[in-house]
């Protein structure tokens, strides 16, 4: 399997500010990964230096093998939807679709029509008078239909409703079964794209903390439940990520994986266990004082 | 350049000039108003009119050259275009546009001059004195080159304010105003105003647009190297 992206200690800082210090990743070759973390954490600075928008202040990238900086033959297998991308003045839905057809070499333009009227677009309304859902509608469908081997989508569903948020994930799988491609989704709504992901990158104030299979991050931890003193027992000792009481109710998440053994006893002391979902484990990573998120990513 | 890298230039250039307004109407908009101002005054007017409002043509493509950056710029960066694909891109768009206008102010410095004489009223808005002599091809020549030095003056200081951005662009100022003040005392205290006076007076209008050539490829160079290291 090749790696379509290698990144080895990317930094990028401001000043003294770092954004991004030291991250590590590789990303395999048709596979769709999701890049979580909070507003601000460095998603879309590592993204911008993905595709040679902006420049790391250490370490390496390689995309398809090579560096992306001004490079034609890595940056035309590249389509990266920003929520921050600008349009020319002028420019109307149609112009938008009319260039990225010339600058995408796997541009399916019936594709993009059919998704234009599926978004319901109207392809002759300049793009600056477009409602911000609408604007994310363009990204989407310019994501698509692009086809490129790198399709990277930066919290693409701004301003969409439930209804175009589920179209576009539900395109994206069909056209990917169909186009098989490596696709990064940055996002924070993360309990929408838990079934589409493959892989989890999880960014937490400029380092990477994560790096897992979702298969694997199910087992990462468990939710107990049960009453207050018994749950109190049970986690003597063990990783608490969180923990809630209502009453003389009381629920834990904890890290790692209960034996076999763990869980008879805590089932016949009425302790009930349940997975946690990709979104309370990220919540819970990422929502912990410093020290305890440097014992989880040990 | 390979055929596919050659799409990318392409794309930039009809990036740009998916604005037919802006690029293929408003410089003769512009010229034209000043032009019909000057034509009514000149019906009135007793005298014969020469004038100089075709340099309002002249400072738009100056402003469209400033305006160009921030327009599209950001636009083909965010699409995986290369900034080197985006400098020959946008080069290609004013290389045609600067030729339509060269090729619409010859035409007109013709009709002016030969067919309609000072358009019947005596006003002389596109043949001038000094500014228009020489055959067709030399006129076409000379506004085509001022043209194209004006677009990558403002082009590359457009550059510059997107590589450094207010602070940047304020310091340059200063320091142009510095060098400027500096010289303007030199040539004051050596008396060497007259002497460029007089140097200036004795170039014809092609040597002149000949010698904003070096210019405009130093401002080419200069904008290249800016937007190699410009982020977006």
């Amino acid at each position: 399997m090749s790696a379509v992206v290698k990144v080895t200690n990317l930094t990028k800082s401001y000043g003294d500010t770092a954004a991004v210090s030291g991250v590590s990743f590789e990303l395999e070759e048709n596979k769709i990964y999701g890049l979580l973390g909070r507003n601000g954490a460095g998603k879309t600075t590592i993204m911008h230096m993905l595709t040679a928008q902006q420049f790391a202040s250490g370490g390496n990238i390689e995309v398809f093998g090579e560096e992306p900086y001004e490079n034609e033959s890595v940056l035309r297998r590249v389509c990266f939807i920003k929520e921050s991308q600008k349009y020319p003045q002028m420019f109307t839905v149609k112009d938008v679709l009319d260039v990225s057809a010339l600058l995408h070499p796997n541009w399916d333009a019936a594709y993009a029509a059919e998704l234009a009227e599926a978004f319901g677009l109207p392809t002759k309304r300049k793009v600056h008078k477009l409602s911000r859902g609408m604007l994310s509608a363009v990204g989407v469908v310019v994501g698509l239909a692009s086809r490129a081997p790198l399709t990277i989508f930066d919290e693409p569903y701004l301003g969409l409703d439930a209804v175009a948020r589920a179209l576009f994930y539900d395109r994206l799988l069909e056209d990917y079964a169909e186009h098989p491609r490596t696709v990064i989704l940055s996002t924070h709504l993360i309990d929408e794209v838990s079934r589409l992901l493959e892989h989890v990158l999880l960014i937490d104030q400029g380092r990477l903390l994560l790096d897992q299979d979702v298969e694997r991050l199910s087992g990462m931890a468990y939710t107990v439940v049960g009453s207050a003193a018994r749950i109190d027992s049970f986690v003597s000792g063990k990783k608490v990520l969180s923990r809630d009481a209502m009453g003389a109710i009381a629920s834990a998440t904890v890290m790692g994986e209960a034996s076999p053994q763990e869980r008879r006893e805590a089932a016949e002391r009425g302790l009930e266990f349940s997975p946690v979902s990709l979104q309370q484990l990220i919540v819970h990573l990422t929502g912990r004082q410093k020290e305890e998120r440097e014992a989880v990513s040990s | 350049m390979n055929v596919a890298q050659r799409g990318r230039t392409k794309a930039v250039t009809s990036t740009i000039l998916k604005d037919k307004f802006s690029w293929y109407l408003l410089p003769w908009i512009i010229a034209g108003s000043s032009f019909a101002v000057n034509l009514i005054v000149s019906i009135f007017a007793k005298d014969v009119i020469t004038t100089g409002g075709v340099a309002s043509l002249y400072i738009y493509i100056l402003t469209a050259g400033i305006m160009s950056v921030s327009n599209t710029l950001p636009f083909m960066i965010g699409f995986s275009v290369r900034r080197s694909d985006y400098f020959w891109g946008t080069g290609g768009a004013i290389g045609l546009v600067g030729a339509i206008c060269a090729a619409g102010l010859t035409f007109l410095s013709y009709v002016e001059s030969e067919w309609i004489d000072g358009w019947g009223v005596g006003l002389y808005f596109f043949h001038l004195p000094y500014y228009s002599e020489g055959s067709a091809p030399v006129q076409f020549l000379n506004y085509f080159l001022v043209i194209v030095f004006l677009f990558y003056l403002g082009f590359a200081i457009a550059c510059l304010a997107k590589r450094f951005g207010k602070n940047g662009m304020f310091l340059f100022s200063i320091a142009v105003l510095a060098i400027g003040t500096v010289l303007s005392y030199v040539m004051t205290e050596r008396g060497w105003w007259i002497d460029f006076g007089h140097w200036l007076a004795g170039r014809t209008m092609l040597e002149l647009a000949g010698g904003t050539a070096p210019l405009t490829l130093l401002f080419m160079a200069i904008s290249y190297a800016l937007l190699r290291r410009t982020s977006v």
